[in-house]
């Protein structure tokens, strides 16, 4: 069986002196902490007023999935294997946590996550808790496959079924294309 | 030594942000994240788009106190970090003045917004006017019908109680709400800049 080389993703981070943004790979960045995503976690999570946890993942899918697309056209990234790499890297340099696509398909996948950022923040400020709080990571997955299959936004529905936040030693997410 | 903005800004926009093995950036007593700024702006502008005029003023209210939920542990933790005692720390005179333009400082230099504090009148009232944020993305044509700097309302209010709302508590409580802010201009709004008026809370 041959040996597959990872792709390394290519990281430009800058800082523009003049507007006092930060950028990463041209798409502008923010730095925050894991008080505030956990904090908009919540507000999502608490939120009365409309099904913001879907909102949350939503964003999320929509900003990461943009820049997941870009990546691959801007650098020729075209085999599915390549683009998991490029993508499971970009999670990390966002400091998001450390993610294993396990399988992957038209129609259907795994996840695992070795590490979580929103979980352990969430952890960190408030301690354990049965139901999942990683949003972001769902609709950064959602993303993922969207960007990686060549399809639109919303083609496909993840599910978190195991929690780093309640007690699981790794967070794990289905993925089914909808 | 009085606080030099521009050495504070340059040191510390210059921290490299990189993450660990495990894909976390530990930095300044917090783990740090560098997320699109459109992920931010599009969660706020569509929650406060949704709800609809009736819930608009609950929705930003959860804005603005998940910001100053964060702004003052984080605030506290920066400002009682190792990289604030290397940089910081040797230019401040005056406590809490001199610590909240630092605190400033670092705020510009994280990408939050190109800020600095032009009036204080210490334990009373703050005005802070922001050049550049990253909040006032969401508008790319044209005015918009609201200001939309939430994080910067909250932060603004949580470093204010941080300086004069006493002692430093873990759990939040009274001194992370002794201030309130109002943004009262916006560049989302059509103003050359965003300004932001702190005052003592009413209750």
């Amino acid at each position: 069986m041959a040996v597959r080389t990872k792709t390394e993703i290519v990281l430009e981070q800058r800082f523009d002196p003049r507007a006092c943004r930060h950028s990463l790979n041209g798409r502008d960045v923010v730095l925050h902490c894991h008080h505030f995503v956990s904090l908009y976690t919540q507000l999502a999570d608490d939120c009365a007023l409309l099904d913001a946890k879907r909102l949350l993942a939503e964003v999320a899918e929509d900003a990461f999935g943009a820049a997941l697309a870009d990546y691959y056209a801007q650098h020729g990234i075209n085999s599915i294997a390549d683009r998991f790499d490029i993508a499971t890297q970009y999670y990390a340099a966002c400091g998001l946590g450390r993610m294993h696509v396990r399988c992957a398909g038209p129609d259907s996948g795994s996840v695992e996550l070795e590490r979580s950022h929103v979980d352990e923040g969430w952890i960190a400020k408030w301690g354990q808790r049965p139901e999942p709080v990683n949003f972001i990571t769902q609709g950064f997955i959602g993303g993922m496959f969207a960007a990686v299959m060549g399809r639109p936004p919303r083609s496909f529905r993840v599910s978190e079924t195991a929690s780093i936040v309640s007690g699981a030693e790794r967070s794990l997410f289905e993925i089914v294309a909808q | 030594m009085a606080i030099d903005r521009k050495r504070i800004i340059d040191a510390l926009s210059r921290v490299q942000v990189s993450a660990d093995d495990y894909g976390l950036i530990p930095a300044f007593n917090v783990f740090v994240n560098q997320l699109p700024c459109s992920f931010w702006n599009s969660f706020a502008e569509r929650l406060t788009r949704q709800v609809g005029p009736e819930m608009l003023e609950a929705a930003e209210w959860l804005l603005v106190d998940a910001a100053r939920t964060c702004g003052y542990h984080t605030g506290y933790g920066i400002i009682t970090s190792e990289e604030w005692k290397a940089v910081v720390g040797p230019m401040i005179e005056k406590v809490p003045e001199d610590i909240l333009h630092g605190a400033f400082a670092v705020f510009t230099a994280w990408g939050w917004a190109k800020s600095e504090i032009i009036e204080l009148v210490p334990n009373e009232r703050m005005v802070v006017r922001a050049y550049d944020y990253y909040e006032s993305d969401v508008v790319t044509f044209g005015r918009s019908t609201k200001p939309s700097a939430y994080m910067i309302t909250g932060v603004c209010a949580a470093f204010m109680g941080l300086a004069y709302g006493g002692e430093y508590d873990p759990a939040g409580g009274a001194a992370m709400r002794a201030f309130d802010c109002v943004q009262t201009k916006g560049i989302e709004c059509g103003d050359e800049y965003g300004e932001f008026v702190v005052t003592r809370a009413q209750n």
